[in-house]
């Protein structure tokens, strides 16, 4: 290839390399807003509140999740302190009664089972290991979510990274020496 | 400087290969795979909170209990509460879905011919007998003089733990035959023998198989009945008497007499106790009837409530009944597989886990129990088409009210005060003289189940009596060279994941194949995968063919389709020929 040739293959790998890393993920993906500012540091330090006091298990062992208002309002019936994201919690949320829309990070498409009680109560595993450090930040980061599959960025990890891949449980099942078979987790 | 059409392809081929080391192809690779699972058609569950919903499986009298995992309203995982499912309990949830579902009928026509004709020699075939809906056609036959038909008068009840050795002759003791649970947790107590010409599931699980030749089942059994009557000698004969707590399992009329002499009656067999029913109702209900007495030509108007039935009557045992000048056959059936076939007017039924019904009790079943099939799911298929409910439509037509029949019944057991209910959603068990009858029935409709202890139950010996059908007559015929040997009972509607994955294991043979051995396939002229056909005295069917060595030479293993057990019953005379 003569110089020339070269220069604009160049120019094509730096157009499309910056196209990739910068340009596509503001294409790909929509941020959202959390519908409250919440922060769970504050609730893990002020609070001394543990995952399990609000992502309880119900009684028959099915996992609760995201906490519903109910759970919310029974301490923030009135405000607790002086922050304008309880204020505004309590105004919008509390007062009149409305559900928050949270959006979840861990979303996993329909054909997926996961028992959390397994997970936690037998395994011993702790909720940081899939959830990364999730419980002891600041704010919660925007919900990035693909256009395309629906789901959020945040899912899709990559080694090292908290992730709730598919490869990820593969990876920690084998580890475990517990891969059984695709019906573990597809029933 | 001039940009020529190399400069552009130059560039384009720089893009192409920049643009693999971005994340976007990748990126877009997997997103296309997420993306292809919410095409329209693909069924996706609503999004919702995830519960547990406590249900009981109706598909068999076993009636096991189910937790429903629920995703909003909609249920995509069930299981076991106490002992597991049956594959075709785990994929119950998927029936309302099914594409052989009947899903229309013409209710209010077929109704309008019923009552043009009652009750002119009218009876209903009941194949799930036992059920509070059962009361319900009885009453409803009392009151308009007609026959209640049940593939049994006088069910009996095994006691399986009483057991110590169990000879099964064909029976599919441990596969399908009673409620899983039970007879795993029994299986450890009693030795069992299985005599049967095919290694089946059973026969692979026994302590003994004995491999009998195609057709000998009867031979078999009146072997062991001389023995008994100290006729002759055997070596399986000795062992039942041994231990003085067996019994035998079978289909041959010489059974009966078989577990009188061994002294089941009473000890193992014993009569089922039913849960408390109304009193009024049991004076206004008419008798259960078998089939096989009902006078030939006597029935002009036939109902027939396929609903999870327990058994299928082969067409030829119903048809001679009929009369002859124009009877009219109603069924109320999930697919038209069945006796839709043979009947005027087919209606279609809520299936489970849609329907709400009581399970009868199970043929391990010794004490009174009493639990509903609670809806997990709305009816898929909903008006204008429909779906018909036999206990209003028979109720409807004798002026019998049936709406409010399960509750009328739990508040007869409530008010009995006697046995226990237990709750699966927190495991508890409560004496029904805690509870008021609102708090049961509210327990009753989250899937609880009652029960009263053995203790309490009326453990009657039962009397000899002979089995479902008079044991069809060994044919003899060289122009008929196969020898039958029946699958167990298929509920009417399968899953089709489970179809997919019994075909592909070839661990049940489909309902509609039959498994030959290679040398007779040879000689038939039918490959494996071929469609043939089925040739017996009573008539001919198509079939799918399975070459198979495990299946004896002479005879041939045929699944369980209502076509199939229309012209073949256990041990007929068959030919298979190429379609
Ligand atoms: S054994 Fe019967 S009741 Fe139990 S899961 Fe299987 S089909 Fe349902």
């Amino acid at each position: 290839m003569t110089l020339r040739g070269t220069i604009v293959f160049s120019i094509g790998v730096l157009a499309a390399l910056g196209a990739g890393w910068a340009g596509f993920p503001r294409v790909i993906y929509q941020t959202h807003r959390q519908p409250v500012d919440f922060s769970h540091q504050i609730h893990a330090d002020k609070a001394g509140s543990k995952c399990d006091d609000c992502h309880a298990f119900r009684a028959d062992g099915t996992f609760a999740g995201v906490p519903t208002l109910d759970k919310c309002s029974g301490c923030h019936a009135a405000a607790m302190g002086s922050t304008v994201a309880e204020k505004n919690f309590i105004e919008r949320f509390v007062t009149p009664q409305r559900e928050p829309e949270w959006l979840v990070y861990a979303r996993q498409p329909e054909n997926v089972y996961f028992s959390h009680i397994t997970h936690v109560k037998r395994a011993n595993l702790k909720c940081e290991r899939c959830h990364g450090n999730q419980g002891t930040s600041n704010t919660l980061p925007p919900f990035q979510q693909d256009r395309i599959s629906g789901y959020s960025r945040d899912i899709w990890g990559h080694a090292g990274r908290p992730a709730m891949t598919m490869d990820a449980c593969v990876a920690c099942h084998r580890q475990s020496h517990l891969e059984h078979s695709c019906l573990d987790c597809h029933k | 400087m001039t940009n020529s059409r190399r400069d552009i392809f130059k560039f384009a081929g720089g893009a192409v290969a920049g643009a693999l080391f971005t994340p976007a192809p990748w990126r877009l690779i997997t997103d296309t795979a997420l993306w292809s699972e919410n095409w329209p058609g693909i069924p996706r569950p609503a999004r919702g909170e995830i519960r547990a919903k406590f249900t009981n499986c109706a598909l068999c009298p076993a009636g096991c209990a189910v937790r429903a995992r629920c995703v909003g309203e909609q249920p995509v995982s069930l299981a076991g509460v106490h002992g597991g499912l049956c594959p075709f309990g785990l994929t119950g949830h998927h029936l309302p879905y099914h594409p052989a579902r009947l899903k229309q009928g013409p209710i209010e026509e077929a109704k309008a011919a019923v009552r043009k004709r009652a009750p002119d020699g009218i009876a209903i075939l009941d194949l799930n007998p036992g059920r509070t809906v059962s009361w319900t056609y009885r009453r409803a036959m009392a009151s308009l003089q007609g026959l209640y038909l049940a593939p049994e008068s006088q069910p009996v009840a095994y006691d399986l733990s009483a057991a110590k050795t169990v000879l099964s002759i064909g029976a599919p003791l441990l596969d399908g035959w009673g409620t899983p649970a039970n007879v795993n947790a029994a299986r450890q107590n009693f030795r069992l023998i299985q005599a049967e010409a095919v290694e089946s599931r059973t026969a692979v699980l026994a302590d003994e198989w004995i491999p009998l030749a195609p057709g000998t089942e009867r031979a078999f059994a009146q072997e062991i009945l001389g023995a008994l009557q100290g006729e002759r000698t055997s070596v399986v004969a000795r062992e039942l008497t041994a231990d003085g707590s067996s019994f035998v399992l079978g289909d041959a009329p010489e059974i009966p007499e078989i577990n009188r002499l061994l002294g089941a009656y009473g000890k193992i067999i014993v009569a089922p106790s039913e849960a408390p029913v109304p009193e009024p109702w049991k004076k206004s209900a008419a008798a259960i009837t078998r089939l096989a007495d009902v006078p030939d030509h006597s029935i002009g108007v036939l109902l027939i409530d396929e609903s999870n039935a327990a058994s299928y009557i082969p067409w030829h045992f119903i048809e001679p009944k009929l009369t002859g000048d124009n009877p009219l056959v109603v069924t109320f059936a999930a697919t038209r597989g069945g006796y839709a076939r043979h009947a005027q007017y087919a209606l279609p039924i809520a299936v489970y886990p849609e329907l709400t019904d009581d399970i009868a009790p199970a043929v391990d079943s010794i004490h009174p129990t009493f639990r509903i099939s609670v809806p997990l799911v709305a009816p898929v298929v909903t008006p204008p088409a429909g779906l018909a409910n036999p206990a209003d439509f028979v109720g409807a037509l004798a002026g019998v009210p049936a709406s409010n029949a399960l509750r009328e019944r739990a508040d007869a057991i409530h008010k009995s005060a006697e046995g226990a209910i237990v709750t699966y959603a927190d495991g508890k068990e409560t004496p029904v003289k805690d509870l008021t009858a609102d708090a049961f029935w509210k327990s009753l409709n989250q899937g609880a189940r009652w029960d009263r202890p053995p203790g309490l139950s009326s453990l009657v010996p039962a009397a000899s009596r002979s089995t479902l059908r008079p044991a069809e007559p060994i044919e003899s015929s060289a122009d008929l060279p196969l020898i039958a040997i029946r699958e167990p009972h298929n509920p009417a509607l399968v899953s089709p994941l489970m179809t997919k994955l019994y075909q592909e294991s070839g661990l049940r043979l489909a309902p509609n194949r039959v498994a030959l051995n290679p040398d007779d396939a040879r000689a038939a002229h039918v490959p494996n995968g071929a469609r043939a056909v089925l040739q017996t005295r009573i008539g001919r069917c198509s079939v799918e063919v399975t070459v198979d060595p495990a299946v004896p030479p002479g005879a041939v293993q045929v699944g369980g389709s209502p076509g199939i057990q229309d012209v073949c019953g256990p041990a007929a005379r068959v030919k298979v020929v190429p379609a």
